[in-house]
C-alpha cells in the first residue's frame, strides 16, 4: 500500500486502464486534514451526517417496500410494518433515530462551521449549499411527519402548514398547493409523500453532490491563523479510515437505540409511537407539538399577541423568522473581518448568542413537564424560570470556558440575549417587550461603541 | 316545440302577475296599522324610577311582528284586557311566534289573568309565581310550553267558560263552585283527564302511538284504589306526578316524568315521612320512606342518574307506572329477569330454586336486595366472614356448609384468578408495546378473556360445580393461552437483544481491526517519511 | 538476519491484522444484511385453511361459463363441471409459465391462452409446451347444493 502507484492488477487495474482513477486516488493522499488550534472533532460531524442520511436511503427505501399511502392503507401499513414484518420494527425505529440523529449532527456541524469561521472565502459555496441541506433535512423532517397518518403527526401537520397562509399576496394559493386542498387531508399526503421520496431525495442528491465535491477540491478550513501550523493528516486513507471507524460505531448507536427505544425517547418532539389513526373530525387536544428542532418557532409564534403593528402576530413572527434565516444564510458575506483571514470576535457571540436565544425557546416550548393544564398561567411562568435558569447555567459554564480556555474578550450580544431571557424568565416581563427594548439598547449600543472604535481598529483579541 | 316554449311563457307570466297582486296586498296591510294611543302609552311608560318598562329590546320585537299581530295587541289593550306596563312587558318578553301570540291575544283568559291590576296572586300568571305571591303552576312561561296548549287546548278546556268572552264582570269571584271541595279531595281527577287521555280516537288526532288505558291501569293501582275507594286522599293521581300547568311529554327531559327524573318524582312523596304517615305495608307494618335514598346509591340508580343511561330502570321500571304496585315476593324474580334473563334461567335450574320457593323467599332480591341494589362483586363469594354465601349457609343450611363454602371458594378463586388476569395483562400488554413487540394476539385474547369472565360470572348463578366449570375452561384456557404469547413475546425480546448483541460484537470486531489497521498504516507512514 | 525476523513478524502481524479485518466485515455484514433479508421476505398470506366455499357470485359464473377460478389459500383454483355433470377442480396455474388456464366446454379441455398449452380433464398434458400436468383438487357438492374446494390434491 506504501507505493505510490496503485496495483495494476484486478478490478481496479481494469477499471484504473480505463477511467483513470488512480489520480483521484493521489490527489486524495496529497489532501490533507489540516490539524491545528481547535479539536479535530469538528472535522467529523459532516461525516457524520452523510452517514445518517445514507442509513435513511436505506431504511427509507425498504420502509417503501411495505408502506402504502392512503386513508385506509397509510396508518395500517406502518403498523403492519412496526408489529408484524421480521424486523420492521428495526427499520422503522432506524429511520426514526437516524432521522433525529441526523438533524443533531446536521446542527452542531453548521455551528461548529459557524463559530470556526469555515464560511469564510474561499469556502461561501460551502455554507450556502450547507444552508441548503439544513432546510431540506427540515423538509424531510416534516413530511415524513405525516406519512403515518396518526393523529399526533395530523395535527402537527394543520399547525405547521397552516403558517404558510401568512405569506402576503400568494399565502393561500401557497397553502392550497401544499395541503391540496383547503384542510389537510389524505391528498395532503399523497403531496407530502412525493415530496419526501422523490423531489426532497433529488434536490438533496443536488446539493449534497456539490457540498461534497466543493469540499473535496478545496479541502477542510484551517483555522483562522493558518500559517502556524501546516501540517495535517492525508484524507485517505487517514481521516477517510477514521471517518468509517466512527460510522461503524454510530451504526451500532442506532441498533442499540432502536432496541431500547424502539418508539423513541418520549422527549418532546422526539417521539413516534403510533398511536391513534389520524381522524380529521376528532377535536385536537392538548400536547399537540412539532418536532424538536422546529419547537423553536413554535415558541415564537406563541410569543406573539394576535395583532401587532397593523399585521397580524404570526405574519410579523415569520416574517421574524425569515429575516434570522436570510441573514444567517450570508454570514459570509456579512462577517467582513473573517473575510480578510482575521478573528471576528462578534460573529464568534452571535454564534452563541443565538444558541442562547435557540436553546430558551426550544426548552421553554418543550414545558419540561411542569406544566399540566395549558392554560395554567402560573405553571407557564415556572416553565419560564426553569428554562431561564437552565439556559443562564448553560451560558455560564459555555462564557466562563470561552473567556479562560478561549480568552474570548467579547460578550456583548450574547449578554445582550441572556439579558432577555433573565428578564422574561426570572422577573416575569413579556418575552416581545423585552426583546424589543433589549435590541434596542444592543444596537445603540453597538453604535456607540462603533463610533468610538471606528479610528482605533485592531483592539479585539 | 314552440308550444312548450308559449306555455312556459305564460306559466311564467302568471306567476309574475300572482306575485305582483300579492305584494301590494301585503303592503296594503302593513300600512293598514296604526298605533292606537293606549298601546303607544303603554310602550312608552316609564316605571318610579324614571326608566322605559319596556325594554329597547322587546321595543324591536314589537316592531318585527306582522301588523296583524300588532293589531291584535292594539285590541287587547283598547278591550282593557291588557291594562299594565308590566303585563304587556312580560308579554313581549316571552317572544312568542306569530301562532302562539295570536292564540295568546285572542285568549281573554289569558291575557285578564296576566293583568295585575284584575288578579291577585292565586289567579295571577306571571313569569316569576314566587315574587308575585302565586303558587309555582301559576308559571306563565310553563303555563306556554304546555303540552296541551301546544295542541291548541287552553284554559277554557280544562276550566270551562268562553274564552272570546268578556268576563270581568260577571266571572263569580270562586268558580268553580265547589273549588274547595275539588282541592280537598281529587277523585275526580282521573277520570277528568280520562274524557281525553282514554279516548283512542280522539288522542289518535295528536299522538297515536300514545297508549289510552292510563285510566284502567290507575284504577288497578294502589295509588288509584286508595285514592278512588276513598282511603286516603293524598294517594297520587295524575296531576301529583304530571303537574299541571306546563305538563310535557314524557319524553321531554323537562318532564317531571322523563326517566331521569322519575326516581325524584316518586321520591317527593314515598321519600316524604309526613306525606307517607298511616299508609302501611300489607303486613300492617309502616311504609318505609328511604327508597329514593337507597336508589341513588344503587347500581341502577348510578346507571341512570349519575351515568344518564336511561335505559336502566327507575321506579317504574319494576313496580309499573300508572298500574304502580308494589312487587310481590312471588313477582320480584320476573320483574328482574325481564333484563337479567340468563341469570334466571341459570337460577331456575339450581338446587336453590326449591330452597327458596320453601322458605318463600324472593329469588334475586334475597341476595342483591331491592332498593340499594350495589354492584356484584367477586367479594361475595367470599367464604370469610362476610361472605354471602357463607354467611347464608351458616344460618339456614348448616349442614350443607362445608361443600357450600367449598363450591363457592372454588368459584371465587376461578373467577378472581380470570379478573386478576384481566387487569395484570393490560400493564404487561402496554410494557411489551412499549418495547415494540406485537401485542395484538395478547389484546385479541384478552378481549376473550372478559367475555368468558362475564360469562362465568353469570353461571354462578347455577350454583352447580361442573356447569361452571364448563364454562370457566374457556377463560382459563385463555389464560394460558395469554401466559404461552407472553412468553414467546418475551422470548422475542430477548432474541433481539442476543441479536444486537451479536451484531454489536461484530461491529466491534470490525472496528477494533479498523483501528489496528489505520494504526498500522500510520506507523508505515512514518517510517516512510 | 534481524531485519528479515523483522519483517516476517511484520508480515504475519499485517496478514493477522487482514485476517481481523476479513472476519470484523464478513459478521458486520452477516449482521446488517440478515435483517434486511428477514424483512425483504414475504409473509405467507393468511386465510382461511381447509375447504373454500364457493360464494353466490362464483356459483353464478359456474353456471354460466361452465368454470370459475376461485382463490383458495393464495393458489388459484379452477373449478369446472364436466360433459357429465361432474364438478371437478384442477390448479388453474399452467405448469409452462403460470398463466391462468381456462375451460373450454365445447372441446371439452383445459386450454392456456398464452402458448395454446392444452390438457385432458385430469389435468394431463395433450399438446403444447406445458411440462408436468396440472395438479387435481376437489370440489363436491354439498348438502345446501352449493359447491366446496378442497385445496389438498386428490
Amino acid at each position: 500500500m506504501s507505493t505510490a502507484s496503485p496495483r495494476s492488477g484486478g478490478i481496479f487495474g481494469w477499471l484504473d486502464e480505463r477511467y483513470g482513477i488512480s489520480p483521484l486516488i493521489e490527489y486524495m493522499r496529497h489532501k490533507e486534514v489540516p490539524l491545528g488550534a481547535h479539536p479535530m472533532v469538528w472535522y467529523y460531524l459532516g461525516g457524520m451526517t452523510l452517514f445518517f442520511f445514507v442509513c435513511q436511503i436505506i431504511t427509507g427505501v425498504l420502509l417503501l417496500m411495505y408502506y402504502q399511502p392512503g386513508e385506509t392503507t397509510s396508518y395500517e401499513s406502518i403498523h403492519y410494518i412496526a408489529t408484524k414484518v421480521p424486523f420492521g420494527w428495526l427499520i422503522r425505529a432506524i429511520h426514526c433515530w437516524s432521522a433525529h440523529l441526523m438533524i443533531m449532527s446536521l446542527i452542531v456541524h453548521m455551528f461548529s462551521t459557524m463559530l470556526l469561521k469555515a464560511y469564510r472565502p474561499p469556502r461561501e459555496l460551502t455554507w450556502l449549499t450547507g444552508f441548503g441541506l439544513f432546510g431540506i433535512a427540515l423538509g424531510f423532517g416534516f413530511s415524513g411527519y405525516l406519512l403515518p397518518w396518526n393523529e399526533l403527526s395530523y395535527f402537527a401537520t394543520s399547525v405547521g402548514t397552516d403558517s404558510v397562509k401568512s405569506v402576503p399576496v400568494i399565502g393561500h394559493w401557497m397553502l392550497l398547493v401544499m395541503r391540496g386542498g383547503e384542510d389537510v387531508t389524505i391528498n395532503t399526503l399523497y403531496r407530502f409523500f412525493a415530496g419526501h421520496v422523490v423531489i426532497l431525495p433529488l434536490v438533496c442528491f443536488g446539493l449534497i453532490s456539490t457540498h461534497l465535491l466543493v469540499i473535496q477540491r478545496q479541502g477542510m478550513a484551517p483555522p483562522i491563523h493558518a500559517g502556524t501550523s501546516t501540517h495535517g493528516m492525508p484524507f485517505f486513507p487517514n481521516f477517510a479510515m477514521r471517518d468509517l471507524l466512527l460510522w461503524l460505531i454510530c451504526l451500532t448507536v442506532l441498533a442499540t437505540l432502536a432496541w431500547l427505544m424502539p418508539y423513541g425517547p418520549k422527549l418532546p418532539g422526539m417521539e413516534w409511537e403510533l398511536g391513534a389513526k389520524a381522524n380529521p373530525l376528532a377535536p385536537a387536544y392538548p400536547g399537540i407539538k412539532p418536532e424538536w428542532y422546529f419547537l423553536w418557532i413554535y415558541q415564537l409564534l406563541k410569543e406573539f399577541p394576535p395583532n401587532l403593528m397593523g399585521m397580524e402576530g404570526p405574519q410579523v413572527c415569520l416574517l421574524l423568522v425569515n429575516v434570522l434565516m436570510g441573514s444567517w444564510a450570508l454570514i459570509p458575506w456579512l462577517d467582513r473581518k473573517a473575510q480578510r483571514g482575521k478573528h471576528s470576535p462578534t460573529f464568534t457571540d452571535v454564534g452563541f448568542a443565538v444558541i442562547y436565544f435557540l436553546t430558551f425557546l426550544t426548552l421553554k416550548a418543550s414545558d419540561l413537564g411542569v406544566a399540566v393544564t395549558p392554560t395554567n398561567d402560573a405553571a407557564t411562568a415556572i416553565v419560564a424560570s426553569y428554562c431561564a435558569w437552565v439556559t443562564l447555567g448553560i451560558a455560564g459554564v459555555t462564557t466562563l470556558t470561552r473567556f479562560f480556555l478561549y480568552r474570548h474578550r467579547y460578550f456583548l450580544l450574547s449578554a445582550a440575549v441572556l439579558t432577555h431571557i433573565a428578564l422574561h424568565g426570572l422577573v416575569g416581563w413579556s418575552y416581545l417587550t423585552v426583546g424589543a427594548v433589549t435590541v434596542v439598547v444592543t444596537a445603540i449600543v453597538l453604535t456607540v461603541s462603533g463610533l468610538t472604535r471606528s479610528g482605533a481598529e485592531g483592539v479585539e483579541s | 316545440m314552440k308550444m312548450r316554449r308559449l306555455l312556459m311563457a305564460i306559466v311564467a307570466a302568471s306567476m309574475f302577475v300572482t306575485t305582483s297582486w300579492a305584494e301590494p296586498d301585503a303592503k296594503d296591510a302593513q300600512e293598514a296599522f296604526t298605533m292606537p294611543e293606549a298601546l303607544q302609552k303603554l310602550i312608552s311608560s316609564v316605571d318610579d324610577k324614571g326608566s322605559a318598562v319596556i325594554s329597547a329590546e322587546a321595543k324591536t320585537y314589537f316592531d318585527g311582528l306582522p301588523s296583524h299581530a300588532k293589531r291584535l295587541f292594539g285590541e287587547a289593550v283598547t278591550n282593557e284586557y291588557i291594562g299594565t306596563p308590566t303585563q304587556l312587558r312580560d308579554l313581549l318578553s316571552l317572544k312568542l311566534n306569530t301562532s302562539k301570540l295570536e292564540l295568546v291575544l285572542t285568549n281573554n283568559c289569558l291575557l285578564c289573568h296576566t293583568n295585575s291590576a284584575y288578579q291577585n296572586g292565586p289567579t295571577l300568571f306571571s313569569l316569576d309565581p314566587v315574587a308575585a305571591g302565586s303558587p309555582s303552576y301559576m308559571d306563565l312561561k310553563l303555563l306556554l310550553n304546555d303540552v296541551h296548549m301546544r295542541h291548541k287546548l287552553a284554559c277554557a278546556g280544562c276550566h270551562g267558560g268562553d274564552p272570546t268572552g268578556n268576563m270581568a264582570h260577571d266571572h263569580p269571584a270562586e268558580w268553580p263552585a265547589d273549588h274547595d271541595q275539588r282541592i280537598a279531595d281529587p277523585k275526580w281527577i282521573p277520570q277528568f283527564c280520562g274524557r281525553c287521555h282514554s279516548d283512542a280516537k280522539f288522542m289518535g288526532q295528536f299522538n297515536p302511538s300514545l297508549p289510552t288505558d292510563q285510566l284502567d291501569k290507575y284504577k288497578g293501582s294502589h295509588h288509584g284504589r286508595a285514592l278512588l275507594e276513598g282511603r286516603n286522599p293524598r294517594a297520587a293521581q295524575c296531576v301529583s306526578c304530571h303537574g299541571v300547568h306546563g305538563i310535557q311529554a314524557a319524553n321531554s327531559p323537562a318532564s317531571s316524568v322523563y326517566a331521569k327524573r322519575i326516581p325524584e318524582t316518586c321520591g317527593k312523596c314515598h321519600g316524604d315521612p309526613k306525606v307517607m304517615a298511616g299508609v302501611k305495608l300489607d303486613d300492617g307494618s309502616p311504609i318505609p320512606t328511604d327508597q329514593y335514598e337507597k336508589y341513588k346509591t344503587s347500581v341502577h340508580g348510578r346507571a341512570l342518574l349519575e351515568k344518564g343511561d336511561i335505559g336502566a330502570p327507575a321506579c317504574n321500571g319494576c313496580h309499573g307506572n300508572h298500574a304502580a304496585a308494589p312487587a310481590e315476593v312471588s313477582s320480584v324474580a320476573q320483574i328482574c329477569r325481564t333484563c337479567h334473563a340468563r341469570n334466571g334461567t341459570l337460577f331456575d335450574g339450581s338446587r336453590h330454586k326449591q330452597a327458596f320457593e320453601k322458605n318463600g323467599w324472593p329469588e334475586c332480591e334475597r341476595c342483591h336486595s331491592n332498593h340499594a341494589i350495589t354492584k356484584t362483586s367477586d367479594a361475595m363469594l367470599d367464604t370469610s366472614k362476610g361472605g354471602l354465601c357463607a354467611d347464608c349457609h351458616d344460618r339456614f343450611a348448616k349442614e350443607k356448609a362445608p361443600t357450600c363454602k367449598a363450591t363457592a371458594a372454588h368459584f371465587h378463586d376461578t373467577i378472581v384468578g380470570m379478573s386478576k388476569a384481566t387487569v395484570d395483562y393490560k400493564g404487561i400488554a402496554a410494557d411489551l408495546a412499549e418495547r415494540g413487540l406485537d401485542i395484538e394476539p395478547l389484546d385479541d385474547e384478552r378481549r376473550n378473556l372478559d367475555d368468558a369472565l362475564k360469562t362465568s360470572r353469570s353461571q354462578i348463578h347455577s350454583f352447580d360445580r361442573s356447569d361452571f366449570d364448563e364454562v370457566a375452561k374457556t377463560g382459563l384456557d385463555t389464560v394460558a393461552k395469554m401466559k404461552v404469547l407472553t412468553e414467546t413475546a418475551e422470548q422475542d425480546y430477548s432474541t433481539r437483544g442476543h441479536g444486537l448483541l451479536v451484531a454489536a460484537a461484530m461491529l466491534a470486531l470490525l472496528s477494533l481491526g479498523l483501528w489496528l489497521k489505520i494504526r498500522s498504516i500510520e506507523r508505515d507512514q512514518r517510517k516512510g517519511r | 538476519m534481524d531485519s528479515l525476523t523483522d519483517n516476517t513478524a511484520k508480515h504475519t502481524r499485517r496478514s493477522f491484522l487482514d485476517l481481523l479485518l476479513g472476519l470484523g466485515a464478513t459478521g458486520w455484514l452477516a449482521s446488517v444484511l440478515y435483517p434486511v433479508i428477514r424483512y425483504l421476505t414475504p409473509l405467507p398470506s393468511a386465510g382461511p385453511s381447509g375447504p373454500v366455499k364457493l360464494s353466490g357470485e362464483q356459483l353464478k359464473t359456474l353456471d354460466k361459463e361452465r368454470f370459475v377460478i376461485v382463490p383458495v389459500q393464495g393458489k388459484r383454483i379452477l373449478v369446472f363441471s364436466d360433459p357429465a355433470q361432474n364438478l371437478r377442480a384442477l390448479d388453474a396455474r399452467c405448469t409452462h409459465e403460470g398463466c391462468t388456464v381456462q375451460y373450454v366446454p365445447g372441446e371439452a379441455v383445459i386450454w392456456c391462452a398464452c402458448h395454446n398449452g392444452r390438457y385432458d380433464l385430469d389435468g394431463r398434458v395433450l399438446s403444447g409446451p406445458p411440462p408436468r400436468p396440472l395438479p387435481q383438487y376437489v370440489a363436491r357438492q354439498d348438502a345446501e347444493g352449493g359447491v366446496v374446494v378442497t385445496p389438498q390434491t386428490a
